[in-house]
């Protein structure tokens, strides 16, 4: 497949968050977190998503990775099964199992089978720097070691379509140097990546193409220099 | 690939089942060792309380008291856990793109595994008392699949519905609550009125209990007539459950906040 072709397609869609309404509580309003958005994901694309807090952005993560459906319009996938993956550090660790137990699992519920796991398990200890304490329960673990197995876990499981949202570098000096540079290079190579951030920057220096989503809509799309600079300029008028 | 997809569920919720059974053990100095303290713990707080009350003790009512009880003991605490697993996974699936079918059926082959390591003690109490296997054990598997299928399509409905209003889990113990009572956990079916025992068999809970005691204990086949009303109610449940998921399976993260 070549590059300009699109992986995901969105169409005209929306996602509304319903409120549950409650007895005493019937006026709880509908929330839409995104409206008549319509915009592709392209092969082998680098794509940025600028926005402020509370824009969409992780609300059009979901709904990339398949955890929403759309409420109105479409979303379409143009390769079937294609496998796009929320890059999350240490979801659903066990406290009371290794390191190594839950790296299987951990990359089980993120589309791996455990047969690739565990070929990847040396990778992984290895890249995260545990040493032994990769067979020690989880719940022995300082914050930062949970992170570094989290991120070294994330990093083998190479989906078509990686979504990255705000993370980039994480961990005390050493290891925030190493994984930053891993997440770069997921940016260089042929990965389809799409990073989220608030931080025109970071966008103009790893993205291939920009959006800038305010309020569930696209206000601007296009080269990440200028969309940055067109953010930076006018970001201000959508502050309160 | 819907194949690999399938085997890769399959492979989750086997490895989180070995996980949380790992990880319960590992929570207790005594470990594994809970599996059978717990239940019989329970069942001899009803026998005390039965035979005080009756006045019928020896062995063949602990084990009487003991298959009513584990019986039981499966049921509700697989529903119960598998109920509130959404919930509790609400994290893992807001990140993962997974089905949400999948933790509910992990918390109850957790409670299925806990279900077979005790009923080990069932076999051996039986065997003991003067209750050696005999032809109508065959007819066991058939029953612990019935019921674990019965299991499953209680517990998928009522996860997604637990989720959604919290207020059903209150209403949910309370129907076991009912159920506990009339399912003869800790008495005889035969000790019913006669005009009263149509109704208590269209309890599936009380038809299995009851086929257990016929088999291990009389020695006797199980009415099959009397499964009739289970494999309806499991059937109508399943029709339920595939509706439900798939209604909600992308929509219900959307829903609530936990």
């Amino acid at each position: 497949m070549s590059e300009n072709t699109p992986v995901i397609s969105l169409n005209d869609a929306g996602i509304c968050y319903r409120p549950l309404r409650g007895f005493f509580n019937k006026k709880a309003k509908d929330i839409w977190a995104l409206r008549h958005l319509t915009l592709d994901i392209r092969n082998g694309e680098k794509l940025g998503i600028l926005g402020r807090n509370g824009c969409g952005k992780s609300t059009l993560m979901r709904l990339l990775a398949r955890i929403y459906s759309p409420d109105e319009g479409r979303i379409i996938y143009h390769q079937k099964d294609v496998h796009v993956e929320l890059l999350s550090l240490g979801i659903g660790f066990e406290g009371n199992l290794t390191g190594r137990e839950n790296a299987v699992l951990s990359g089980m519920l993120m589309g791996k089978t455990r047969k690739y796991m565990l070929g990847r398990l040396a990778t992984i200890q290895d890249f995260s720097g545990l040493g032994d304490f990769f067979d020690y329960p989880v719940y022995t673990y300082s914050s930062g070691m949970n992170v570094r197995l989290g991120f070294s876990i994330a990093m083998e499981t190479n989906p078509d379509v990686l979504l990255v949202d705000e993370v980039l570098g994480v961990g005390d000096q050493v290891f925030m140097k190493k994984s930053t540079d891993a997440l770069r290079e997921k940016f260089q190579g042929n990965h389809t990546v799409v990073l989220i951030s608030h931080f025109p920057d970071q966008i103009r220096q790893l993205c291939t193409r920009a959006v800038w989503l305010e309020r569930g809509k696209i206000l601007a799309e296009g080269e990440p220099g200028e969309v940055s600079k067109y953010y930076r300029e006018n970001v201000h008028k959508y502050t309160q | 690939m819907f194949l690999q997809t399938i085997r890769r569920y399959a492979d989750i919720i086997l490895y989180r089942t070995i996980a949380g059974i790992k990880s319960e053990s590992r929570q207790r100095y005594l470990g594994y060792l809970w599996f059978f303290l717990e239940p019989l713990l329970s069942t001899s707080v009803f026998y005390v309380a039965y035979s005080q009350i009756t006045g019928s003790r020896g062995p063949d009512s602990v084990l009487m008291i003991l298959i009513g009880a584990l019986l039981w003991q499966w049921f509700e605490g697989a529903i119960m856990a598998g109920a509130n697993s959404i919930k509790s996974k609400f994290h893992v699936l807001n990140q993962c793109n997974l089905p949400k079918f999948l933790f509910p059926l992990v918390s109850i082959a957790v409670h299925t595994w806990k279900f077979l390591c005790v009923s080990v003690v069932i076999f051996l109490l039986a065997f003991f008392i003067g209750h050696p296997p005999n032809i109508h054990w065959l007819y066991l598997p058939l029953f612990f699949v019935l019921q674990l299928l019965l299991i499953i399509s209680i517990s998928l409905p009522i996860s997604i519905g637990v989720t959604l209003w919290a207020d059903l889990q209150i209403v949910v113990s309370s129907v076991f609550r009912i159920f506990f009572f009339i399912s003869g956990i800790f008495f005889d079916s035969r000790q019913i009125p006669e005009n009263l025992r149509e109704y208590f068999y269209y309890n599936p809970m009380a038809v299995f209990i009851d086929a257990g005691r016929a088999i291990l204990l009389r020695n006797e086949a199980p009415a099959l007539e009397q499964l009739e009303i289970a494999i309806i109610v499991t059937l109508l449940l399943f029709v339920t459950a595939f509706f439900l998921h798939g209604y909600y399976d992308k929509k219900i993260l959307k829903l609530i906040n936990a």
